[in-house]
């Protein structure tokens, strides 16, 4: 089938069988690579991304799910040539290890800090407990999303990338 | 261009025609140096690359997969040639003879070796740079070396104020021969090592634009799945063929070594195809065992066989006679078990292959790259030498990436379909088709006169690795073999081991290395392979002894009725090394202080890859499941180059271990594994997370591994927790809140 998305602000039409996990479209069809398979069953969120501004983890979202949706991958994160408040906290804090896992834990934290811009500890552990990390960076991943969270002038970065 | 065997043979045969080829070849460099006029680059040795323009690269020889040798290596050499590490490039090492690691003679990553066997050569070789960029520079003004120094990427002249980049310089430099050894810069004028604490790979991994194994892009890209038998060691027997050929996109399907394989156009449709399979397989050889079969088969084993002797000291037979012959004297007996575990790295196993005619081409996240060389050219017709292996950033490695059999299965679908392919594993098939870390059983035993430890026995029981390892490895260090040696090569390095080969520990490392002062030492290892495979994980035979050996220690103090901390302090006299962490870990926990009613904390001192750790578990149970409160953790890596990542590969292994102690187990039901996915191979989340303190000695002993050492004492540390808790002593694994 013929369907078209809005993926990082731009409008993509493709040929694809609708059942085709977002995912692979992303990565495949795309060219997006940042946005990672771990699972394929949405237990990891290493594939995470926002479809109309909310988390979904793309293994798991066939396609056709996502027509004429909004979608932003971690390539889109960063906007007008600046990178979002979290990728510079995630660097200045060297949060990533193997960083496979690290585009999804950047995409659910985005989501947190777009819907709740001071958010308690227990709130990030809420939001960041779906995504799994082998290297085990937990605490560094909360350490960054607390040094955005606490900084308001740093947060008004963070909303500059989220595009919708 | 690398000149390879191949070529080598030409001009070998043109000017001698003799037979001297396999005895000069080992030393025969396979990266040229020198400078290069029409690029403007000069590479002074293997690693850097200094161009015209003042771009340094660097060539990294041990792989990036989350452990830090991206960061930690680049601060090494940037140290010496004195820029800052964030000004130079690195790039991940083709296979070449200059990049073997030391320790194995194989290009590999592993054994957290990577600072430590590079702590000299990348200093040395930074040094002899900046020494022959300061002898140009000092030409040129004809003034005396001895006077200039470098900084910042520059060569100073005397007068302090002058200066020269060092792209001016390369081409003058690349003429200067050194003379004598260069002089590494003492401790006090390091500006990054123990100090440097960015890492240089966290932007690309934040942006979504490091490239993975499984990023690997080629023109015309199709894409491989591969089923494989559920039971280990069976064949294919008969499969739907014409039905699977009949689904969009596929382009073929067929027998591959392992089990059927589908190509398709693109990912889903291979996948979709493999979801319509209807496989019949050949179970003649294949494993028929359950995980409850194995534990029996390895109690049998222990009962016919004391095993091998692996340290002896004093008497333990008498020892044990005595204590049993006196009123005051008592024997501790106690047997403890571990399960399969898998590693689960977050990007599952794959690989891209891509073969032209006389070559094969292989993208992949590979820890052990000659390795891979060496698959990718058994399953094709071509050499070793016609083989190049591109490594790319892992997605985790943990051991897994060590063995190449996901390099083995691309480049076979690859010689079939002659297209670039790119062979994905599912999670499942990266579940139940892993090398597993071993099962293992122990029994241990110890003697007491009055309150006195006078005897420890350990008799471990399992299989080893190198069995399962040498099949590719063997051939990785005889490269220029052909290829129907191999089998005999992988025979004669097992038949070798110990001789030729380095002996192998991965059964009996940290039971051999029992620390503590007893009189009478008795440690054995009774060797029996059931048929799963296995091989290296995160802190390998370290990961099952230290469990057994300091949850035992634990029994013995609960025994002798004394504190678990005293118990271990006064039997480690001699040992500063392990006092001082031991000493650390119990002062952050606050080891004296009272503990909360429903908390237990425990205590696990374990040295592994030449580092000292000892960690402070506070643990509890709510709600049926076990909770880590806390990991107070002391450790001795000896020199710190980069402290940040030294506490995070100590905190990922704290974690890590956790993981294995709450969750970890694979099981099998007539040879086939029961777990497929995270759902029932867990691993530890977010809101699970431990407040862990990892206190780091100061030292200026030379450096070893970080990567590891974290892992062994959180296990025990963690039922020690709950013994003291609970009262009741849990010796299997994975833990269990209702024990």
């Amino acid at each position: 089938m013929t369907l078209s998305l809005t993926v990082n602000g731009e409008q993509r039409s493709l040929e694809i069988e609708g059942d085709t996990p977002l995912l692979w479209v992303l990565r495949d069809e795309l060219g997006l690579k940042g946005t990672k398979f771990g699972c394929g069953v949405g237990l990891c969120g290493a594939c995470t991304v926002h479809l109309n501004g909310q988390p979904v983890r793309s293994c798991s979202t066939p396609v056709e799910s996502a027509v004429d949706g909004n979608i932003t991958t971690i390539e889109g994160l960063a906007g007008n040539g600046q990178l979002h408040a979290l990728q510079e906290a995630w660097i200045a804090q060297g949060v990533p290890q193997c960083g496979y896992c690290q585009s999804g834990q950047l995409m659910s934290a985005a989501h947190l800090l777009a819907t709740n811009p001071t958010p308690a500890r227990n709130d990030i552990v809420a939001a960041m407990t779906g995504n799994l990390c082998r290297c085990g960076t937990y605490s560094r991943i909360i350490a960054a999303v607390e040094s955005v969270a606490g900084d308001s002038l740093a947060y008004d970065a963070a909303a500059v990338g989220e595009g919708h | 261009m690398a000149m390879n065997r191949r070529d080598f043979l030409k001009v070998s045969a043109g000017t001698s025609g003799t037979l001297m080829l396999s005895l000069s070849l080992p030393g025969c460099s396979g990266m040229p140096t020198g400078y290069t006029e029409e690029t403007g680059e000069w590479r002074p040795d293997a690693w850097l690359e200094i161009t015209k323009n003042d771009k340094i690269h660097f060539t990294l020889s041990r792989v990036e997969m989350g452990q830090g040798t991206y960061t930690g290596l680049t601060t090494l050499i940037a140290e010496e040639l004195e820029v800052d590490p964030e000004a130079i490039t690195p790039r991940f090492a083709p296979v070449a003879p200059e990049y073997l690691n030391p320790a194995y003679k194989l290009q590999l990553t592993g054994g957290s070796t990577s600072i430590a066997t590079s702590w000299e050569p990348l200093r040395i070789a930074g040094a002899q740079a900046r020494q022959m960029l300061v002898m140009a520079g000092a030409r040129v003004w004809q003034v005396d070396a001895a006077d200039c120094s470098a900084r910042q990427g520059r060569v100073v002249h005397p007068n302090g104020i002058d200066s020269m980049r060092y792209g001016q310089l390369v081409e003058l430099a690349s003429k200067e021969v050194l003379r004598g050894d260069v002089a590494l810069k003492p401790a006090s004028e390091w500006k990054y090592i123990g100090k440097q604490k960015g890492r240089l790979d966290a932007r690309a991994k934040s942006t979504g634009t490091a490239v993975y194994g499984i990023d690997v892009e080629l023109p015309g890209m199709v894409y491989g799945v591969v089923s494989r038998p559920p039971r280990y060691g069976a064949k294919v027997k008969a499969f739907n063929e014409s039905d699977l050929r009949a689904m969009p996109g596929v382009l073929d399907v067929f027998e591959a070594e392992r089990g059927v394989a589908i190509v398709a156009d693109k990912y889903w449709r291979a996948r979709k195809a493999q979801n319509a399979l209807k496989a019949q397989w050949d179970n003649t050889d294949a494993l028929s065992l359950s995980t409850e079969g194995v534990f029996a088969s390895y109690r049998r084993a222990a009962d016919e066989d004391r095993g091998d002797s692996e340290r002896s000291e004093g008497d333990y037979d008498s020892a044990v006679r005595d204590a049993e012959g006196t009123e005051t004297g008592r024997v501790i007996e106690a047997e403890y078990s571990q399960p399969y575990l898998a590693h689960a790295t977050m990007e599952p196993m794959n690989a891209t292959a891509w073969y032209k005619n006389d070559s094969i081409e292989v993208w992949a996240p590979t820890q052990a790259p000659d390795l891979g060389r060496i698959a990718a050219a058994r399953v094709t017709d071509l050499s070793p030498d016609d083989v190049t292996i591109n490594t790319t950033f892992l997605g985790g490695g943990f051991g897994r990436r060590l063995t190449q059999d996901y390099i083995e299965e691309a480049a076979a679908v690859a010689f079939r379909v002659k297209k670039p392919v790119k062979v994905i594993w599912s999670r499942e098939e990266d579940t139940q088709h892993d090398l597993y870390r071993p099962a293992m059983l122990h029994r241990l035993s110890a003697s007491f006169m009055g309150d006195q430890l006078t005897s420890w026995h350990h008799q471990i029981v399992g299989p080893q690795l190198l069995t399962w390892y040498v099949r590719n490895a063997a051939p990785a260090q005889y490269p220029w073999a052909p290829k129907f040696m191999y089998g005999a090569l992988g025979k004669v390095g097992l038949l070798a081991e110990g001789i030729a080969t380095p002996k192998d520990m991965s059964a009996i490392e940290g039971a051999i290395g029992y620390p503590y002062n007893v009189e009478s030492i008795d440690i054995r290892h009774t060797h029996t392979d059931p048929g799963v495979p296995v091989t290296f994980w995160r802190s390998v035979g370290y990961s099952h002894n230290g469990f057994a050996v300091e949850t035992f220690m634990d029994e013995l103090a609960h025994e002798a009725g004394e504190d678990a901390y005293q118990f271990r302090r006064k039997l480690l006299a001699g040992q500063p090394r392990h006092l001082e962490v031991l000493d650390r870990a119990v002062k952050i926990a606050g080891w004296d202080e009272p503990v909360a009613e429903d908390r237990g904390r425990g205590i696990a001192l374990f040295k592994s890859f030449g580092t000292f750790v000892a960690q402070v578990v506070e643990a509890g149970v709510e709600n049926g499941a076990i909770r880590v409160y806390k990991v107070a953790c002391a450790v001795d890596c000896g020199q710190v180059v980069n402290p940040r990542i030294v506490e995070d590969q100590i905190e990922g292994g704290i974690i890590f271990g956790l993981t294995a102690a709450l969750y970890g187990e694979i099981t099998f039901e007539n040879g086939q594994v029961k777990q497929s996915n995270f759902h029932d191979y867990q691993l530890m989340r977010q809101y699970e997370l431990p407040e862990v303190t990892v206190d780091i000695v100061e030292s200026t002993v030379s450096p070893t591994g970080v990567g590891e050492p974290g892992v062994p004492p959180v296990i025990p540390a963690l039922g020690n927790a709950l013994f003291a808790l609970t009262g009741k002593r849990q010796r299997n694994l994975p833990l269990k809140a209702d024990a």
